[in-house]
Parts: C-alpha cells; sequence; structure tokens
C-alpha cells in the first residue's frame, strides 16, 4: 500500500467524497420535478436518501480503495468480520449484480459473459459479475480489482465455481470457508471444522493483507456486526404491524448495508435510524400502502429488474409483501454470535443461514413467519439463477398451501437477467393467485 | 477379430441377487463417497446415475432447469425404486444435489432412510483431513446403528477390495494410455461403469478378464480426452469407435476422478480411506483450483498422446459449466484442440453433434 494512495482515499473519504455528495444533492434538489405520487401508497420512507448517499459513496470510495487499503471481493454469506480486521475495503459482486439487475443491465453483462463462452444456465450473479470483468461495464462507475477474493459455500456451490474462476482471471488469492451443509443434526465435528478453518484463515490473511491479526478489534468488528444484524432484525420485526410501515420491495433495497457494509459504523448507525422511524411509522399507523387488504410473504430473491413493476400491480390491489425469507436471512442466525467465543459462535452464525439449512427447516421458519407476519398468501420465485434456493420451492408450495390454508404461487423468473422471464406465464399464474386470495 | 463383450448381469437382477444373499442395497447418487464403509456393512452401493426413464413424477418436484441426473434420480426413486432398497445417501456433491437430499429426507416421506454425506472441499488445510476422517466414522456409526454392526475385519478387507479395483482401473488407463488397449471405448466404459451397482467381488473378476482379454494394440486413430461428468449418452463413444479415434484418457467425475488413487499404505483403514480422498484427481465438485485441473489435464494428454480434448457436459451442470471456458483456453494456449458439448442424458447423438465431432477427428488425423 502506497503512502500516496493511502492519502488519497483518506482524501477523498473526508473531503472529497462529503463535498461531491453534497453538491449533487443541492444539484438534484434544483432539478427535481416530484414524481407524481402513486396514491396507492403512503408516504415514502424519509430515510431512503441517507441510504442511496451511503451505497453511492461506498462504490465511490472504492475507486480510490485500491493501493490504499487491501481491497477484496466477497461472497454474501462469508464472515466479512474477519476481513475486517485486516482493514480490507470490500466488495459484494452479489450486491452489485442485484444493482445490475434493477438498473437493466443483466442480459447486457451476462451476454458478455456468454460470448466467452459460460452456459447461459449459469447463475446471473456470476455471470454478470464475469461480463463485468469482460467488459468492464457497471453502473457502478468503476470497482477496484480485487487482491484476495473471500468465499463461503454457505450459501451455494456455485460461489465457490465462480470464484475459482475469477482467481484464475485475476490471478489473485481465494480463501475459502467451507461449511458443511445442515441435513438433519449440525455436528460438534461440523462446528469445529468450521471453528478450526476461521483460525487456520488468519495466518492465511496475515500474509495476503501485510497485516497482523489483532483479536481486540476482530471482537469488536464481530460485535457491531451483531448489532447490526439485530438492529436488521428489529427493523423487519415492524412489519409484523398492521398495516405494514413498508413493503418488502423497500427492505431488499435497505438490506444493503447489512449485506454489504456489515462490520462497519456506517450500517449500524443506518439502521438506527431506519428502525426509529419504521417504528414511528407503526406507532402512528401509517402503512406502506393506503389501504392493507392483504399481507403476504416472498420466498427467494428478488427479480430485480421487476422490483418496482411488482411493487406497483400488488400495491394496486392493495397487497403487500409484509415477509420474505431472504431480507430475513441476515438476520435469522445472529443471535449465535457470542463474543465469549467468537470462532466456534461466528461458524455456527454462518453455517446455519438458511440457504446451509435443511428444507424441513425452511418449512418451519415459513410457517412460523406466516403465523407471526399475519400472512394471507405466500408467492415463491424460482429463480432459474439460485438452485439451492430454488429446488424444493414446488413442494414448499404444497405443503405450506396444505397446511396452513394459504394460496400460493410459483413464479418462474430469474434474478438479473429478464430473457428468462415471461411476462404471460407470470401474468396467467398472478391472476389465478389474485382470484384464489381475494376468494379466501 | 473383435472380443465379445464380457457378460455383465443388468442392475435389476444383481440387485435381486443382492438381497437374495443378504445384503443390504443402498442407492447411492453422485458422486464421492467412502464405498468401501458400505461394502464393510455388507451393504451394496447401487449407483443412480443416468437411469433411463422418461419425465413422468419428477417435474412436479423439480424445475426445469435442473440437471438430468437429478431429475432422473428422482424418477427413479419415486417410481417405486425406493422400495426395492434398504436406503437412499446422498453425497454433497453439488447445490442440485444437496438440495434434492433433502428434498428427499424432509418432503418426500419415503418408505426408507436417507443418509447424506458431507465431504470437505477445498483447499484442504488442516482441519479438512481431520474433519475428513470424522465425517468417516460418523457413517460408520450410522450404518452401524441402522443395519447392525460390521464383522471385525471387515473394512480392513473392505479397504483392500477399493485398492484392488483402484490398482486393476489404474492397469487399464495406464494401457489404454499407451494405446495398448484394444477395447472400443463403449466396451471400456460398460466394464468400468460397472463398478457402480457391482460388488468388488464381483468387479475384480470382471476387471481381470477385460485385462485379459483386451491387451493389445489400440486403433491407430486420432487420440482424444473426454471430460465431463459421465459417459453418457453412449452414443458418443460408438460414434468414436466408428470413426477409429482412441479414447487416450479421461477425466469424468464417475471415472477417472474416483477411481485413481494410490493405495495408502496406513495400517488404519480410516487413515487409509482419507489418505486416499485427499490423493484423488482434481475435480470441479470438489472446489479445485482451476490451475490444478488445467495441469491434470495437460499431464493426461501428454502422457496418452492425445492431441484433443472433448467436454462433455451434462446440461445445467454447474461444477463443469463453469470450469470448462478457462479450461478450454488454457488448452489451447498448449496447441489441445478442444470441443464442447452440451448433452442431455440418454437422448443420443444428434446429427448435429455428430458432424461436429466428425469434423473434430478430421482435425486431428
Ligand atoms: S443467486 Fe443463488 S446460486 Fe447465485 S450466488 Fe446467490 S446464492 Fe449462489
Amino acid at each position: 500500500m502506497s503512502l500516496a494512495g493511502k492519502a488519497r482515499f483518506q482524501f477523498m473519504k473526508d473531503v472529497g467524497a462529503p463535498a461531491l455528495f453534497a453538491l449533487n444533492k443541492s444539484a438534484a434538489r434544483k432539478k427535481r420535478r416530484p414524481r407524481p405520487a402513486n396514491p396507492d401508497f403512503g408516504p415514502p420512507l424519509a430515510c431512503a436518501g441517507r441510504l442511496k448517499e451511503i451505497m453511492a459513496r461506498h462504490y465511490y470510495l472504492a475507486r480510490f480503495a485500491k493501493g490504499a487499503r487491501p481491497v477484496a471481493w466477497v461472497t454474501s454469506g462469508a464472515p466479512v468480520e474477519l476481513l475486517r480486521a485486516f482493514g480490507y475495503y470490500t466488495i459484494y459482486p452479489e450486491n452489485h449484480g442485484a444493482l445490475c439487475g434493477a438498473q437493466k443491465m443483466g442480459p447486457e453483462l451476462c451476454q458478455a459473459a456468454e460470448e466467452q463462452g459460460f452456459s447461459p444456465d449459469l447463475c446471473s450473479y456470476a455471470r454478470v459479475d464475469l461480463g463485468h470483468f469482460f467488459s468492464r461495464k457497471t453502473p457502478a462507475g468503476r470497482l477496484p480489482r480485487p487482491d484476495l477474493l473471500f468465499c463461503s459455500n454457505n450459501i451455494c456451490q456455485t460461489v465457490v465455481y465462480w470464484y475459482k474462476v475469477l482467481a484464475h482471471y485475476l490471478k489473485v488469492p481465494l480463501v475459502m470457508f467451507d461449511t458443511p451443509f445442515h441435513f438433519e443434526e449440525f455436528t460438534e465435528a461440523d462446528l469445529d471444522y468450521m471453528a478450526r478453518q476461521i483460525q487456520e484463515m488468519i495466518p492465511e490473511l496475515e500474509r495476503h493483507s501485510g497485516r497482523r491479526f489483532d483479536e481486540a478489534y476482530f471482537r469488536s468488528v464481530t460485535q457491531l456486526s451483531r448489532d447490526t444484524s439485530l438492529l436488521w432484525g428489529q427493523c423487519l420485526a415492524t412489519m409484523k404491524a398492521r398495516p405494514a410501515p413498508m413493503t418488502i420491495f423497500d427492505a431488499f433495497v435497505h438490506l444493503a448495508p447489512v449485506v454489504s457494509l456489515r462490520g462497519l459504523p456506517v450500517a449500524q448507525e443506518y439502521y438506527k435510524i431506519l428502525l426509529a422511524e419504521l417504528e414511528e411509522r407503526a406507532a402512528k399507523g401509517v402503512g406502506a400502502l393506503r389501504q392493507e387488504k392483504k399481507r403476504l410473504m416472498w420466498d427467494n430473491i428478488a427479480i430485480w429488474y421487476k422490483v418496482r413493476d411488482f411493487s406497483n400491480l400488488f400495491a394496486s390491489r392493495g397487497m403487500n409483501f409484509v415477509v420474505a425469507t431472504y431480507t430475513n436471512a441476515w438476520a435469522e442466525t445472529i443471535q449465535y454470535l457470542n463474543l465469549d467465543d467468537p470462532f466456534k459462535s461466528v461458524a455456527q452464525t454462518y453455517g446455519l443461514v438458511i440457504l446451509n439449512n435443511n428444507l424441513e427447516h425452511r418449512l418451519q421458519l415459513m410457517s412460523q413467519m406466516v403465523k407471526d407476519y399475519a400472512v394471507d398468501g405466500l408467492v415463491l420465485h424460482s429463480a432459474r439463477s439460485c438452485k439451492p434456493y430454488s429446488v424444493g420451492q414446488y413442494d414448499l408450495k404444497r405443503l405450506i398451501s396444505q397446511r396452513l390454508g394459504i394460496p400460493a404461487v410459483v413464479i418462474e423468473a430469474d434474478i438479473t437477467d429478464y430473457r428468462m422471464f415471461s411476462e404471460e406465464q407470470a401474468a396467467t399464474r398472478l391472476e389465478a393467485f389474485f382470484e384464489a386470495l381475494e376468494a379466501a | 477379430m473383435t472380443a465379445q463383450p464380457l457378460a455383465i448381469p443388468s442392475r435389476s437382477h444383481y440387485l435381486t441377487a443382492q438381497k437374495e444373499r443378504g445384503r443390504k442395497v443402498l442407492g447411492v447418487f453422485p458422486a464421492q463417497y467412502p464405498r468401501e464403509i458400505l461394502w464393510a456393512h455388507d451393504i451394496a452401493p447401487m449407483e443412480i446415475w443416468d437411469p433411463p426413464l422418461e419425465p413422468g413424477s419428477a417435474p412436479a418436484h423439480l424445475q426445469p432447469y435442473i440437471c438430468a441426473v437429478v431429475r432422473q434420480g428422482l424418477e427413479l426413486v419415486l417410481r417405486g425404486g425406493a422400495a426395492r432398497l434398504d436406503g437412499l445417501l446422498v453425497p454433497h456433491t453439488c447445490d442440485s444435489l444437496q438440495n434434492l437430499a433433502s428434498l428427499l429426507n424432509d418432503y418426500l416421506e419415503l418408505p426408507v432412510p436417507v443418509l447424506f454425506f458431507y465431504h470437505p472441499k477445498e483447499p484442504f488445510r488442516d482441519s479438512a483431513r481431520a474433519y475428513y476422517r470424522r465425517q468417516l466414522t460418523i457413517l460408520d456409526q450410522k450404518l452401524a446403528a441402522r443395519f447392525g454392526p460390521r464383522r471385525e475385519g471387515a473394512l480392513e478387507q473392505a479397504v483392500a477390495w477399493g485398492q484392488r479395483v483402484a490398482e486393476l482401473a489404474g492397469r487399464t488407463y495406464d494401457l489404454r494410455a499407451r494405446g495398448q488397449l484394444s477395447a472400443p471405448a463403449l466396451e471400456f466404459y460398460r466394464v468400468l461403469r460397472a463398478g457402480e451397482f457391482l460388488h468388488p467381488e464381483d468387479h475384480i473378476p470382471l476387471l481381470e478378464e477385460f485385462l485379459a482379454v483386451h491387451q493389445g494394440p489400440a486403433p491407430a486413430g486420432p487420440v482424444v480426452l473426454l471430460s465431463g461428468v459421465l459417459p453418457n449418452p453412449k452414443e458418443l463413444l460408438s460414434l468414436l469407435d466408428q470413426q477409429g479415434a482412441r479414447v487416450g484418457h479421461d477425466d469424468f467425475l464417475g471415472l477417472s476422478r474416483r477411481l485413481l488413487f494410490p493405495a495408502s499404505q496406513a495400517a488404519d483403514p480410516f487413515d487409509a480411506l482419507c489418505e486416499q480422498y485427499f490423493a484423488l484427481p482434481p475435480c470441479s465438485t470438489r472446489g479445485s483450483a482451476l490451475s490444478q485441473r488445467l495441469d491434470w489435464l495437460k499431464g493426461l494428454a501428454q502422457a496418452s498422446g492425445a492431441r484433443g480434448v472433448i467436454f462433455y457436459v451434462v446440461k445445467f451442470c454447474e461444477p463443469e459449466l463453469f470450469d470448462v471456458p478457462p479450461l478450454m483456453a488454457g488448452l489451447k494456449e498448449q496447441g489441445l484442440a478442444t470441443m464442447s458439448l452440451e448433452v442431455e442424458l440418454n437422448q443420443g447423438v444428434s446429427g448435429q453433434i455428430a458432424t461436429r465431432v466428425e469434423a473434430f477427428l478430421e482435425m486431428l488425423s
């Protein structure tokens, strides 16, 4: 890391970025023509602007991170606390994939990867990322080249294959955290294996980052991470209120800091603001929708290019998504994090995430959510990209409908690649679902 | 004169015969699992890779974007296949098989137990070695709890069987690489793949006979390497045979990636199995680095004189599909010709694929 690089980064962080964002803000204020308010929605969340700023700043500063801080590309389920302890600037290709998906850049970037021989049947987050690697295109300006790749298969095996390809092309080291799938029982052997790996990764990361491990600092980061995820969980819990103070489509967006900035003070501060706003809305009975007639649950990752359309469509029928397995994933296992035994508890927290857990667990969890959030219907997004999230959904739909007596529908789509989405098929299925729901 | 194909019983008859002689039979999904531990418990593993079934009940449980190995395996189970077995074992190979294991265990109310086997992924740090050994003992205990304790010395015997199978398979591969095996590709894979269901007491003599019958000069045509999950559709093998090509080596998940390992000298059978697992060739499903796979393939090409590599990829197989583009690029840099074929299981070879393969072979000759 060069001294000049460090100084430049610090300057941009303390002076450049704040000045630029202040300027942008005032320009936007002058330019902004208020968008006509959609009568189906309640007042928008006031802190949405702050969220935008935080994420934009994160991507903006990333351009100056190279040379100032070691840079790592990380999977969303990896124990990032460990990297934070070594001062890594972290980029989440999945979050970047979601961003590209929301900006409808998915097909273009996927195609760039396909032109290099990658099959269109592969996860589109991976294709978007590889497409970005080949084409350099991104809505985020520029992503810093990583010094390290950090990956955990607790969300899928796909990330292992994908990161191996990145490591090969970028010629950078890949550090992998292997998390045995929780099939029936989570054995002592599984836990020991994961906890030992975390300890084994420390000298690897010391070597790669050129920094020494500071356990006290690691604990403080872990504490911060825990507090942030707990706050996120509290934000989601406010949606038990009727009417719910936000929709799950809002939550898909407000999820970004807990995914990408977990373990940093900015994420924790943000969720304090969000929680205060949501609690206030809930107390005053301010809903995300003006009329919340039905309450729904979402399963799987968002269909990023359809978030706005779906949000409007469901709102027009007075249907609000109040809970999702996806947004819950960053709060679900945090209770295991125990600072008295950080290695083992980090292992447990990350080893038991929903995608590394069995389908019986998913069924129980969703059934509980239906009760806790007073859910009237379930929408399952069968995401062509994501096998671990999608295999089992047909039976999940059947079992939940049968046992809890609520209507459910499966929508075949993809997270970012809208070439895989059939408007007609989705419309037909949703129409039948709406009918069943309205008749219930 | 070409030798007659060796006699191999059908899977179904063999299963019945195993049950009649008092053995338990476990249906095992792909790919890596310590079959010696099953043998030691007098359990015959009956591997489920590519049952030739038309879709029936499986599409109600699995999306169309799931690979045919998983879809057809589930089809077999749902069509009453499970009722003939004493249980199922699903190793942790990929996301689809991982969730299939859970689907079978948690939602489908099968009449038999479903067991699961997790093996560590690369990089293999010390913790991975310790963990794998523990996984072996846990599986051993689970089988004992369900099917009764194993006989004294049975595991040692099973390890010896495994090593003998590996030794014979190694010799066959070696002879083939040196052009000293006359067997056509179709027969080679029929005999090797019989190990997916034959007990070693039956597979060992079959391999010995195969070696005795087929030592001799191989066809002098172009030499290719095959890489992928398994040699299906087998019509591709027939096509290679008809074109006079020689398969110099393979890198199939179901074959060389599981079969070729040096015998461990460890006295403790668990230690031996452990050592052997970590000595297996690089594999996408175990998370091997691309550089390792590339070096491995280059080595196979060099040892067998292959000048071209055919990737024979099952549609929707993520572990393989990610690796193929960089592997192809790396092999090309070494002057090796490559081609990739995305295939559906048991669907034969289309005229278009046949033409591509013929053109590829012509280019190599
Ligand atoms: S979408 Fe699914 S398969 Fe793709 S990276 Fe995320 S968890 Fe893995």
